[in-house]
């Protein structure tokens, strides 16, 4: 291998021309400028709602009391802030992909490795959280259904407040969608607009019966534990609305994005935050707050409580595991190509950027990825992995705003398909809201956090940048760089 | 040697015929027109219900025979043909017969009539020859004519790059030679799905498939290098939005074959047709050849 002839500064800074890019060439001609302001907004609900309201109010509740209410809205005016930054980042650099190829394309590689880190953080954690609460539904409904749950030994994690050994039926789902995406599985618009009404009609339902036994006297004691209180839940919290940014990303194939974007992200956020406030009022006016602790397929414990029958409880987490396998599929296939698309800029071996001749889909990449959660989905407890994911996505989403800013400044003239509203405060305003909400979260989560980026740079100031395809050709940097469109 | 064309008076329609001439003409042997019969009892039967039902049989046989050599009495230079009847209770099972009997070199099969004109259907006889038949089998499109000039114009092989094929373009490149036709390999590229809401924006798979086509064009390369082929056969990756678009999108000559290769799981040599093979052949315009593995 030659020896880098650029100072490390220049290759930390280094961004990636777009000409090499992945731009969406003729493979893709039906995706044409298609998406309306209706469709986009779907898209959000769908990838948004599911993500944490099934299992999320359990871990929040205890910290916050009623006020989590309001750490809901908290948690969507940052997650909204910066879904609409995402846009003009998304709008404005013609390249198709994730906050790692925008932020490697104008903000350089080291940054993009950061960023790579809290992404594969949010994508990876939250596969895990998701299939995590998923197997509490799984065991509901056994239950329900055979009047048997799995042992708690294999239902649980071992640092579970009440300790299994492993989470079987969450590792089980992790397989699950591997292979199916190993296959080459995918899920089509029209499955996506059937899962959004299933995950929405559950929840109506459930708000509906909450309801009739909705005690008012149950939010006398609003905020118990005061303000910190109800922003360490929205920090928790926060991660219920990962996927808002799936409308972001659809940027290139959005007719009139300058009206569009912003309308779907804002309907898609009141109804995401609607749906939310509902569910969770219906769920504390149901059930006092200190009941929520360490409650397994809450929302279905609730119905079952207030009904004192158990069938619509069965119903609610039947609908729930139909719609969370569909959440879980997404957020794992997003984990493998964001990991595709490092493997192909050379950041990380070229086996994750290698596609299996078989099935023609990365099969490497999506191993490694479904072991990794698989392990963390079988082994870590709920609320641990919620911190993770809402910290990796806190930190990706500061990041995108700051780089709004800073390419308004660098490039003011590049034409940008959408423009946020309100420069320069909203950005600012997206970071700051970002930001209080990451202060609340614990010690452990930031040590964690760093402790992974920190793994992350050391790899790429150790391996990556010898190896990055953007370093003067050498043999092995050619076989990695791919195709030119 | 001899060609084995699986003909029934009026099901298999004359798309079959055509191929068969070609190919028996190409091979430069004869022609065998097989037609399968039920099979009747042999414990004789005092009310002679059997001795009908054979007589239809051979009814059914010759009639085949009559309407097959009608039509190739219109061919322009047919090769020698004889025809010949089989009893089994499969018609799938009696080919495999007759090819062993005979010692044919290739069967060739039409397409169901439950398809478009112009496509290779797989009717449920051909499905089973594809994952039986010890010799090579070749399955005409749907209302497939001989081409202009009645000659075969190239051979195309589909190359999916796994470990064992290499033995089909080996094996395809020495049938080409043999027939003094060019050779195309062909590694077929073919984008996965988008996904809904995929939160890495909507072309996640334009990526996939570019890296696939830079591998897919590495590993045709290694072909050449390897020697597996010449400088003169033309290699390409073919890719399209699914494999509808990929087979059209290969520029098909008039009298152009594409030659697929099977992985038989086991000993014995024989078809076994791949979920990938079968894909390829659903939309294939052009006549399909499928070896054994």
């Amino acid at each position: 291998m030659s020896a880098p002839s650029v100072s490390l500064i220049e290759q930390m800074l280094r961004r990636r021309p777009l000409i090499d890019a992945p731009v969406a060439h003729g493979a893709s001609q039906h995706l044409k400028r298609s998406i309306g302001t209706f469709q986009l907004a779907m898209f959000g609900i769908g990838s948004t709602v599911g993500t944490g309201i099934f299992f999320v109010l359990s871990e929040a509740v205890p910290q916050a009391g009623p006020g989590v209410v309001v750490s809901f809205i908290i948690a969507g005016i940052a997650a909204g802030l910066a879904a609409i930054c995402y846009a003009e980042l998304a709008s404005a650099v013609p390249v198709s992909g994730s906050t790692y190829s925008y932020a490697y394309t104008t903000l350089g590689e080291v940054v993009a490795m950061g960023v790579a880190a809290c992404l594969l953080l949010e994508y990876v954690v939250s596969t895990a959280a998701v299939s995590v609460g998923w197997s509490q539904y799984v065991n509901k409904l056994l239950e329900n259904f055979l009047g048997h749950d799995l042992p708690q030994a294999f239902s649980a994690a071992p640092w579970d407040t009440e300790p299994g050994i492993i989470n079987l039926p969450a590792v089980f789902l992790v397989m699950l969608c591997a292979l199916l995406l190993v296959r080459g599985a995918s899920e089509s618009a029209a499955v996506n607009a059937v899962m959004v009404i299933i995950k929405l009609g559950v929840l109506v339902m459930f708000a509906v019966i909450a309801f009739t036994a909705f005690n008012a006297d149950r939010f006398a004691n609003f905020a118990p534990l005061g303000a910190a209180g109800i922003s360490a839940a929205a920090g928790t919290i926060f991660f219920s609305y990962i996927g808002l940014d799936a409308i972001s990303t659809a940027g290139d194939e959005v007719k009139d994005p300058q009206r569009t974007m912003p309308r779907a992200i804002l309907a898609a956020l009141l109804t995401v935050t609607v749906v939310y406030i509902v569910v969770t009022l219906a769920a504390i006016g149901a059930q006092d707050w200190t009941e929520f602790k360490g409650q397994k397929a809450g929302l279905a414990a609730i119905l079952d409580n207030v009904t004192g029958a158990n069938y619509w409880g069965t119903v609610l987490a039947a609908g729930a595991v139909i719609s969370i396998f569909s959440v879980t599929l997404v957020t794992l296939y997003g984990s493998t190509r964001i990991l595709f698309a490092i493997g192909r800029d050379g950041l990380l071996p070229s086996m994750f950027a290698k596609v299996s001749p078989r099935t023609m889909t990365p099969i490497n990449n999506t191993i490694v990825v479904a072991v990794v959660v698989g392990l963390l989905a079988g082994l870590v407890p709920l609320d641990k992995l919620a911190d993770m994911v809402s910290i990796g996505t806190l930190v990706a989403f500061i990041t995108v705003s700051v780089a709004v800013i800073i390419l308004r400044r660098r490039e003011p003239d590049l034409p940008r398909g959408f423009k946020v509203p309100g420069y320069p405060v909203t950005p600012v305003l997206s970071v700051l809201a970002c930001l209080y909400i990451l202060a609340s979260l614990h010690w452990y989560t930031w040590l964690a956090f760093a402790a992974w980026v920190g793994v992350v740079l050391a790899f790429y100031f150790l391996w990556g940048r010898h190896h990055s395809a953007l370093n003067p050709r050498s043999a092995d940097s050619i076989a990695a760089d791919g195709a030119t469109p | 040697m001899t060609v084995v064309v699986g003909y029934l008076a009026g099901k298999s329609g004359t798309a079959p015929l055509n191929l068969a001439v070609g190919a028996a003409r190409t091979l430069g042997t004869s022609l065998t027109v097989v037609t399968i019969v039920p099979k009747p009892w042999t414990t004789p039967s005092p009310a002679r219900v059997d001795a009908e039902y054979a007589a239809w049989a051979d009814q059914l046989a010759a009639d085949s025979a009559k309407e097959a050599g009608r039509y190739l009495d219109t061919m322009p230079h047919r090769p020698e043909v004889r025809y010949h009847s089989h009893a089994h209770r499969s018609v799938s099972g009696g080919l495999v017969e007759v090819v062993g009997e005979i010692d044919a070199q290739a069967l060739i099969l039409g397409s169901s009539a439950n398809g478009q004109l112009g496509q290779v259907v797989v009717g449920s006889t051909a499905d089973r020859l594809l994952h039986s038949s010890p010799v090579a089998v070749a399955i005409a499109p749907r209302g497939y004519r001989e081409p202009r000039g009645g000659v075969l114009t190239r051979i195309t092989c589909g190359y999916p790059g796994t470990p064992s094929s290499a033995d089909v373009v080996t094996r395809t490149y020495e049938l080409a030679k043999l027939l003094k036709v060019p050779l195309r390999v062909i590694s077929f590229a073919v984008r996965g799905r988008t996904m809904y809401p995929p939160e890495v924006g909507l072309h996640a798979e334009d990526s996939i498939l570019a890296v696939w086509e830079e591998q897919a064009r590495s590993m045709l390369a290694e072909l050449r290098t390897g020697g597996v082929v010449g400088d003169e056969v033309e290699l390409a990756v073919v890719s399209g939005n699914g494999w509808d678009q990929a087979l059209d999108d290969a520029e098909w000559l008039d009298g152009e074959v594409l030659a697929l290769g099977t992985s038989p799981r086991g000993e014995v040599a024989r078809v076994f047709l791949g979920s990938r093979g079968a894909k390829i052949l659903r939309h294939s315009p052009v006549p399909v050849l499928v070896l054994p593995g």
